[in-house]
């Protein structure tokens, strides 16, 4: 099987996007699918990449998006069929729930999708602002007040407001 | 002074912001002791979120998303594409019986059956982010779960010695009431789902049957007052699991 350069580059890669995967599925095979699916189209459209983009936020734009795809083809779906379902408090990982850092995860997970995807982007990934801005497909004003936005959510439920979150994933 | 930037501000907390500016927001906020609250509060944060991730991204190893493993399964989705392309040219070739075989295609699939497992399959087992309502903890809970939605016994098929194990169950409405499927998967991911529901208004109940929907391949048939389908993938491996585990059923 031939050797592609750019594969040593995607397995780096592969962690953070696993990472970033889980906490907006919150379940395993889910994420990993996700990032199965952002790969495939990764390499189908490696051609059409634009140059000024880092190999890190082209991925995870790649992954955000065809999350926030599945999640509108799943509601469809729903609205077709008819749900039964009741909302379940979300499943993590046990790994994480064991973690030393619970509360912080708790907080950071009872954010929306968009708001745990642009803090794991800004204070875990350390991407820059225009980085994320292209991700979105937003100015930057906007990235900054939505990062404000999100900045004080996770304050709020760090220091145990109870606040009902403003977006709820599959919903 | 002026209140520094919200670009400044959030600079500061992420420690991207050096000289001049990042003097000029510690005097602000040293002036704005509520703000400067706020902000080192934000500061808290990032670093804790930070230390808590880290050690995070350590997930077991998935071969499925191996890089030659993806670039395999696209090749392998090109031949399949070919495969068909050739098919199809093979069949306008033949002409008359090409033409005979595609009226009985359109006349089985005036009606086709089971339509809503295969769209069930296809939301569970194919779209991400779409969550089972149940997943399993210990054998017996999907089976468990089972007996408390339909009357009669609905046995869940057993595939493990086949290498599939039931990951997720969910409800799904009809107008007949409520159907359930239960999704098994295999080590490297591919999904075969059991689907049950009872049976529609005019076709009471199902002979069995099969059909094959955009590489996908429904088979069903009805047995204790039940419409059941297993569905998986339209190959050859996942086809037999699928038929033996449907075989006590009807």
């Amino acid at each position: 099987m031939p050797v592609h350069p750019l594969d040593d580059a995607l397995r780096e890669l592969l962690p953070r996007l696993r990472r970033f995967a889980l906490w907006l599925t919150r379940d395993v095979p889910s994420a990993d699918d996700l990032v199965q699916a952002t790969l495939e189209r990764a390499l189908s459209r490696w051609s059409s990449r634009r140059e000024d983009a880092s190999l890190r936020s082209w991925l995870f734009a790649i992954l955000y998006r065809q999350f926030l795809d599945g999640r509108r083809r799943a509601q469809r779906h729903a609205w077709l069929l008819g749900r039964l379902r009741t909302e379940e408090e979300p499943q993590w990982p046990s790994a994480e729930r064991e973690a030393v850092a619970q509360s912080m995860l708790q907080a950071f997970g009872r954010l929306n999708a968009e708001q745990r995807s642009l803090l794991l982007w800004v204070t875990v990934e350390g991407l820059s602002y225009q980085e994320v801005a292209q991700i979105l497909d937003v100015p930057i004003g906007t990235v900054m007040s939505r990062l404000s936005r999100a900045r004080a959510a996770l304050r709020r439920l760090g220091e145990g407001e109870t606040t009902i979150p403003a977006l709820r994933v599959l919903r | 002074m002026n209140e520094p930037s919200e670009h400044d501000i959030h600079a500061y907390v992420d420690g991207r912001l050096d000289g001049e500016r990042r003097d000029a927001v510690e005097l602000y906020l040293a002036r704005h002791p509520e703000r400067a609250a706020e902000v080192h509060g934000w500061q808290r944060d990032a670093q804790q979120l930070r230390a808590a991730l880290a050690g995070d991204a350590a997930t077991p190893v998935n071969p499925a998303l191996e890089p030659a493993a993806i670039r395999a399964r696209r090749r392998r989705r090109t031949v399949a594409r070919l495969a068909l392309a050739a098919s199809l040219v093979l069949c306008v070739g033949i002409g008359g019986l090409g033409g005979w075989q595609m009226r009985s295609w359109q006349g089985a699939s005036a009606t086709p059956p089971m339509g809503d497992a295969l769209t069930a399959y296809r939301l569970l087992a194919m779209e991400e982010g779409a969550q089972p309502d149940l997943v399993p903890r210990r054998d017996g809970d999907l089976q468990a779960w089972l007996d408390r939605h339909f009357q009669r016994r609905v046995a869940m098929p057993d595939l493990r010695g086949a290498g599939f194990r039931p990951v997720g169950g969910r409800l799904f409405a009809t107008e007949q009431g409520a159907a359930a499927m239960v999704l098994y998967r295999d080590a490297a991911g591919h999904a075969i789902s059991f689907y049950v529901r009872p049976p529609g208004p005019r076709r009471h109940l199902l002979p069995r049957g099969e059909r094959i929907d955009d590489g996908l391949l429904a088979q069903y048939g009805s047995g204790n007052g039940y419409n059941y389908a297993m569905v998986s993938r339209a190959q050859d491996n996942d086809a037999q699991v699928a038929a033996r585990a449907l075989q006590p059923l009807i």
